[in-house]
């Protein structure tokens, strides 16, 4: 009951931002600057990531929350702030499911243009860290 | 009269009383007029709303100047043994490639085309298509095709290019 709750109050904060979405213009956005690697449904491919159904745990934690910005995809994308705040919405409105907490917000295009100014370099090792910590704070240990 | 020929009876009767002689007629009609309804459930219908957001097309697939090709560097599947939308038989499409956009003649209209790389046999060597419209220098990795896209695909042997319509581009009014 508590994991449908969750799911619900997930659904209902991103559904609250739903009306800021232009979806036509979130997924043109997605399809000419992510889906190329991470594929039309997020599900990604050999050693693209997969966001389908897992996207929205980074959202449990600040360094994971900025993880989706930092990323050289999306912090040196050609996108405008408001356009990577709107796309990253989108993302995870569409691929993440169950993965998102409940309490998480969307992205606005403040927070978005002041985590793009420090983008990551070594992503692999950053990435292997963050997920562990991620587990912990999802798992309670 | 046997057993069997008496239940035999019994069913052929109870059957001539049930049924009219034009109960045949009447549900082969039934079936007629509802196998005629059933292209208007949705299923159908969705299937036609599709068609629709597909773009009208002119000119020729096999010509490097095909309106889809406006970005494309590699030879033409469908010079291949293959299409604008399929690899040739014996290679495998990369899931993972570069996508740009095309404006298409037919109908003025913008559509994002995603140049999938047909990959697992050497170069098919046919129909060599470079137009290059929008493409960006290599350090913007995403908009360039300049490099193999056989990324995410067993076997990095580039074959032959695809140039497949995913939407309709996103214009401000």
């Amino acid at each position: 009951m508590r994991v449908l709750a969750s799911i619900f109050c997930a659904l209902a904060a991103f559904g609250a931002s739903a009306a800021e979405i232009n979806d036509r213009r979130a997924q043109f956005n997605y399809q000419l600057f992510c889906q190329g690697c991470h594929t039309p449904d997020g599900t990604g491919a050999m050693a693209v990531p997969r966001m389908k159904d897992q996207v929205g745990y980074f959202l449990a934690t600040p360094a994971g929350r900025e993880y989706l910005v930092r990323v050289p995809g999306s912090a040196t994308s050609a996108l405008s702030d408001a356009d990577l705040a709107e796309v990253l919405n989108w993302i995870v409105r569409e691929f993440a499911g169950a993965s998102t907490p409940a309490d998480a917000e969307p992205y606005s295009a403040e927070e978005v243009g002041r985590l793009r100014q420090n983008p990551l370099n070594e992503v692999e090792q950053y990435r292997v860290q963050l997920l562990a910590d991620i587990a912990a704070v999802i798992t309670g240990e | 009269m046997n057993l069997f020929d008496k239940l035999f009876e019994q069913r052929t009767r109870q059957l001539a009383q049930r049924t009219s002689r034009r109960g045949m007629l009447k549900s082969l009609g039934g079936l007629l007029v509802g196998g005629a309804a059933i292209p208007l459930l949705p299923v159908a219908r969705a299937a036609a709303a599709e068609g629709a957001s597909r773009p009208v097309e002119e000119g020729d697939p096999g010509s490097c100047d095909y309106w889809r090709y406006c970005a494309i560097d590699g030879f033409l599947c469908s010079c291949c043994g293959g299409s604008a939308n399929t690899c040739p038989p014996g290679t495998e499409m990369s899931p993972v490639t570069w996508i740009g956009t095309c404006r298409n003649p037919a109908d003025g209209r913008n559509y994002v085309i995603s140049y999938n790389d047909c990959c697992g046999k050497s170069s098919c060597g046919a129909c060599l298509c470079q137009r290059d419209e929008g493409d960006r220098p290599p350090y913007r990795a995403d908009k360039t095709n300049d490099i193999n896209w056989c990324l995410g695909t067993s076997s990095a042997a580039y074959h032959c290019s695809t140039a497949v319509v995913v939407g309709v581009a996103f214009e401000d009014q």
